[in-house]
């Protein structure tokens, strides 16, 4: 929202104490965040009111004008290319040095003519985005004198952060601005100068049916005479964003931004008496900005009978409105259902002005007051006006004023530091609160422009009293430290350990995803997916159920730049509903590697568990999402329960993301990974006496698997067992060759060559009981 | 025989030096220290000798022989190393570096000193109900945050989470009062993409409540932790903020750490980076999770963690952090 300090001014005793430059620092960490301040006007200088004596068309040309012009001091002559000059026109001229729009006027010749300095239009002194021709300027507007004598040209305007004023209502005109700036800086607000309106007239015929309409004030004016709106009004309203369309129209723009009351004037030949109730499902309507709009049953609208007039709060209707010739109107003053207004708003995709004021929950005890206000300012442009209705006045359910008792020990226990009751009282009485000390307790009446949806609670005055005292002036308190050991959660830091570990180890790379799959993704892999969606979207809506497979677009991507890669992340899969913490690995490489990867997945999982729980876990084949390979997919165990599995993206789904590559991914079920207990080692006493080491190689058919030696192994019991360890696997044509390595010794003494041998005979007969071979 | 005894040792020693492979040395060690050495042979002489002879000679034979068999044995371990062995220091070699994605980094950093400071580090689902969400954070159905503009809605009726405020409702009713949490985590917002602008992003929540929690107690948390986080005193600004869920509610600023405060396209010329909303927590949500406003105060704050690696690592487009792409992930090498 932008703020004009000239208008500030007006409402603020002594202002001129005020620097209302670098008061804005001050602003927002007081109220609100400002986010810029700007200065006009001070780039315009030398232009001064100028009459035109004489006028004639210059030759040859087709639109200059030779003009003879009074400047107050000389009589110079211009060459003019505007349309409206005519003898005895008062209109801005900028003399030869002086400055309009960044530049510098000099003498010039135009059409082989000298001009001494150039006639100026509303455009170029920065007050239109266009203009057809120079500025008219008052009759009575001095001849020779600076044009900033008459015109408010310069000014600081301020842009606030609409979003910072999102509770507060009361912010969305300059008068409540101005407000905040009296208290910050310890003036007085000036109250605003109101026309007081006889009783002696008819009411309007004013009817709420709907509760959304909150209150309704109207007043009939007739009799308007003129539609020029004042230039130090069009001024304000161009830089505070609005544009000058006419009087009327600009009166209740100049009464919302200053204010922040929205008002509408409907042509009084169309709009006579007025309900406020909600439409008929899929009517039509034309608003303002001469757009067909289809309503519904909860848009409120004022209307009378089947004839709507305005969307309620959001905009006037196109049939209704001002137009040049319109010399009587009905002036609304209303206030909304903040809820249904933004329903609206949003519903017919029309945010203005207005709307986004009243979505705030503004104040309806406002309305009387923009309704006097309007009438004091319209009668002060145009003596000829007459009130010819009450103002009157819909109001079923009056908001009363709010108390709130502030307790001085919470005010102590949020504060830290005694605040004095003289600050209090003076601070939240420029606010426009009722103070009364009492012994404990602070009793606190709430202004109605505070108490829509801002101010209920002690918290909330707390806030009035923290701000206005200084966040910045608040001393720093340590938190006093309990000496908690226990962390309440472990999930942090396991995940952290996991990912540095594959990090670091075994040097993958930490990816992220989004939470839905890729429908393009999907669709090129030939894969369709049913799981929660994403309202309001078409694609890329579907939450996923497999982390890898999101992984795996990742690793994709990336096979374009490298030969392989190797990705991780732990994020969130949605199974049944619910959310699922996963860990996933994803390794890609060409296809010739597949099996080398494997082994390496698996390792990767082995070294999750045995680093951080020193639990075993084992692989049995599984079945997963039938884009893996099932002769490729394992489950993962740790003792009977899966934790995971192991897979391998079908080749044909490979080929079709790239060529020749194959793509493996675990995932670990990271809700049960951090609820495992880690198993203890136990320390075991080293033996004095020396172990020895005996090396076997066990030959089995290939379809074969290791499981089958495994069980043998195990079966084998021996006293001088120290440990068993898989050395290698030979893979041959029909058989592979498998080497275990056994470290037997004894604790009690040297083992001896018979012991040794007895050893050897007994395993080498148990293996081949099996029905397996050994090498000798 | 001390004329004698000097020349073996000196010849030895020049044979020594001049030896180029182990062979060689094996051989000179016999030569001079062996059975039919010169040494062995005028040791056996000591038999004959008198008492203080023996002495003497006893000891200098024992001597010199140690001593060449010194010299011996590290002109073998020289040999052996020098001989036909050099290194290359300048041969770049492959370190195999893994990495971390920028926002665990980040995330490890801000929650360690969380830690320090006590507190625990806890987390929630990404999927979240309206009551967490909204509702529990006294966020009213009219409120502006509910819109479908800026909520991923689920056709489950349940949402993504757009902050990771709803962790304080969690812990509260988890793990009641005092408490002092953190919970770092992914947010989503329906937004457009674009250099600033994610849809998904990472937020970490701060959390304490106690009796007699201040207004005080906040600021100094603040600091601390930027302070912290920036590893040098960084300029704070605190200001009025509005968020339903805390009341007084303020936002922190720092003064840009890109330009230091000049005014900056990343600070929108202000010289503030807005980092930091917070505020002394909100009766209503107190309450909501059944814990006393009058017994209880507390504060929360959050922290934008993408924001902040970008500052970070001066990262000036957000989309490459969920892009997978690791020509520039992979440079994040873990600390």
């Amino acid at each position: 929202m932008l703020i004009s300090c000239n208008r500030l001014k007006n409402y603020i005793k002594n202002s001129e104490k005020i620097d209302w430059f670098s008061i804005w620092d001050k602003f927002t960490i007081r109220t609100a965040e400002v986010e810029g301040v700007t200065v006009k006007g001070k780039d315009i200088d030398g232009v001064v009111v100028a009459q035109i004596i004489e006028c004639e068309k210059v030759p040859d040309s087709k639109k200059l004008h030779k003009l003879l012009v009074d400047n107050g001091k000389e009589k110079l002559q211009i060459i003019c290319g505007a349309p409206n000059v005519k003898v005895g026109m008062k209109a801005p001229l900028v003399n030869v040095g002086g400055h309009v729009g960044g530049f510098k006027i000099t003498s010039r010749k135009l059409a082989g003519l000298e001009s001494f300095g150039m006639m100026c239009s509303a455009e170029e002194l920065g007050f239109a985005d266009s203009s057809e021709g120079i500025l008219e300027l008052p009759n009575d507007y001095v001849v020779g004198k600076d044009i900033k004598e008459y015109l408010p040209l310069e000014d600081i305007i301020v842009e606030i952060d609409n979003k910072s004023l999102t509770n507060r209502p009361d912010l969305w005109g300059h008068y409540g601005i101005a407000r905040e700036i009296a208290a910050i800086t310890s003036h007085e607000l000036l109250p605003l100068e109101l026309s007081e309106i006889p009783n002696n007239k008819k009411d309007l015929d004013i009817r709420i049916k709907n509760p959304l309409c909150l209150r309704y004030t109207g007043l009939k004016i007739d009799n308007i005479s003129t539609n020029e709106t004042p230039l130090d009004m069009q001024i304000f309203l161009y830089y505070t964003g609005m544009r000058s369309i006419s009087l009327i129209v600009d009166l209740t723009n100049y009464l919302m931004l200053e204010l922040g009351q929205p008002m509408h004037a409907f042509d009084a030949r169309k709009v006579n008496s007025i309900e406020i109730d909600t439409a008929k499902d899929g009517d039509k309507f034309y608003t303002l900005d001469n757009v067909e709009r289809t309503l519904n049953s909860h848009t409120l609208m004022i209307k009378k009978n089947k004839d709507y007039f305005a969307v309620a709060g959001v905009m006037g209707g196109l049939d209704s409105e001002i137009l040049e010739d319109t010399t009587s109107i009905i002036l609304e003053s209303a206030t909304f259902d903040a809820a249904s207004v933004r329903r609206t708003a949003t519903f017919l995709g029309l945010r203005t002005e207005a709307s986004a004021r009243y979505e705030k929950s503004l104040d309806p005890n406002m309305t009387i007051i923009a309704t006097k206000r309007f009438a004091k300012l319209l009668k002060d442009i145009d003596k000829e006006i007459e009130f010819t209705s009450n103002i009157t006045d819909v109001y079923p359910n009056p908001l009363k004023e709010k108390k709130i008792t502030l307790k001085k020990a919470t005010l102590k226990k949020y504060m830290s530091v005694d605040i004095s009751a003289e600050f209090i009282d003076k601070i939240l009485t420029t606010l426009g609160f009722k103070v009364k000390e009492k012994k404990d307790s602070f009793d606190i009446t709430v202004p109605t422009y505070r108490a829509t949806k801002d101010i209920s609670l002690e918290a909330d005055l707390i806030e009035e009293i923290a701000r206005m005292y200084g966040y910045e002036n608040i001393r720093p308190e340590p938190l006093k430290l309990e000496l908690t050991f226990d962390e309440l959660e472990t999930i942090g830091s396991k995940e952290y350990e996991v990912k540095r570990l594959l990090a670091t180890k075994f040097a993958l790379n930490e990816v992220h995803t989004y939470l839905w799959y890729k429908t393009a993704f999907l669709n090129k892999l030939g894969i369709e997916k049913d799981n929660i969606k994403l309202l309001g979207k078409s694609e890329d809506n579907i939450l996923r159920d497999d982390l890898a497979l999101s992984l795996i677009e990742v690793a994709k991507n990336n096979l374009k730049y490298q030969n392989k890669v190797g990705i991780f992340e732990i994020g969130t899969e949605f199974i049944e509903g619910e959310n699922k913490r996963a860990l996933a690995i994803v390794l890609a490489d060409n296809v010739k590697n597949v099996e080398e990867n494997f082994y390496k997945l698996k390792e990767i999982v082995i070294t999750i568990f045995k680093t951080f729980y020193n639990l075993d876990v084992t692989f049995k084949k599984s079945k997963e999402f039938t884009y893996y390979n099932d002769n490729l997919s394992f489950s993962i165990y740790n003792g009977k329960d899966i934790i995971g599995n192991i897979c391998v993206l079908k080749s044909e789904k490979a080929s079709s993301l790239a060529k020749k590559k194959c793509f493996l991914k675990a995932t670990i079920d990271f809700d049960k990974y951090v609820l495992l207990n880690k198993k203890e080692y136990l320390y075991e006493n080293i033996s004095k006496y020396p172990t020895v080491s005996l090396d076997y190689t066990i030959i089995m058919a290939k379809q074969e698997k290791y499981e089958t030696i495994a069980k043998t192994l195990k079966e084998f019991k021996s006293p001088i067992i120290k440990s068993l360890q898989f050395i290698d696997r030979y893979v041959g044509e029909k058989e592979n060759k498998y080497t275990i390595r056994y470290i037997v010794g004894s604790d009690e003494a040297t083992l001896t060559s018979e012991e040794l041998q007895d050893f050897k005979e007994k395993f080498i007969n148990h293996i081949k009981k099996d029905g397996l071979s050994i090498m000798e | 025989m001390q004329e004698e005894l000097k020349k073996l040792v000196s010849n030895a020693l020049s044979d020594i030096k001049g030896a180029l492979k182990e062979s060689e040395l094996l051989n000179i060690k016999a030569k001079y220290l062996g059975k039919k050495s010169k040494i062995a042979e005028l040791m056996s002489g000591l038999k004959d000798m008198s008492i203080e002879d023996k002495k003497q000679y006893g000891s200098l034979f024992n001597k010199i022989k140690k001593d060449l068999e010194n010299k011996i044995s590290e002109r073998i371990a020289e040999v052996n190393v020098s001989s036909d062995i050099s290194f290359d220091e300048t041969l770049p070699v492959t370190a195999h570096l893994g990495s971390l994605h920028p926002v665990t980094i980040v995330t490890k950093e801000v929650t360690d000193i969380l830690r320090r400071m006590g507190f625990s580090v806890v987390s929630g689902p990404e999927m979240e109900t309206e009551y967490f969400n909204f509702e529990a954070l006294n966020i009213p159905e009219s409120h502006p945050a509910r819109d479908m503009q800026d909520t991923y809605w689920l056709d489950n009726g349940k949402l993504l989470r757009t902050h990771t405020s709803p962790n304080q409702v969690h812990a509260m009713q988890k793990y009641g009062a005092p408490i002092k949490i953190c919970a770092p985590g992914r947010c989503f917002r329906n937004e457009d993409l674009d250099a600033s602008h994610e849809n998904t992003f990472f937020q970490v929540e701060g959390m304490v409540i106690d009796k007699n929690i201040s207004i005080g107690n906040l600021m100094y948390t603040m600091k601390e932790l930027l302070s912290a986080i920036f590893k040098t005193d960084v300029d704070v600004r605190v200001r009025p903020g509005f968020f339903p869920f805390v009341e007084p509610g303020v936002e922190i600023d720092c003064s840009c750490l890109i330009c230091g405060g000049k005014g900056c396209p990343t600070c929108k010329n202000s010289g503030w980076i807005e980092l930091c909303p917070g505020g002394m927590i909100h009766p209503n949500v107190l309450k909501e999770s059944g814990i006393d406003p009058e017994e209880y105060t507390g504060f929360a704050f959050g922290l934008g963690i993408t924001r902040l690696a970008m500052m970070k690592y001066k990262i000036d487009d957000i989309r490459i952090l969920n892009s997978g792409d690791l020509r520039a992930l992979d440079k994040f090498n873990v600390e």
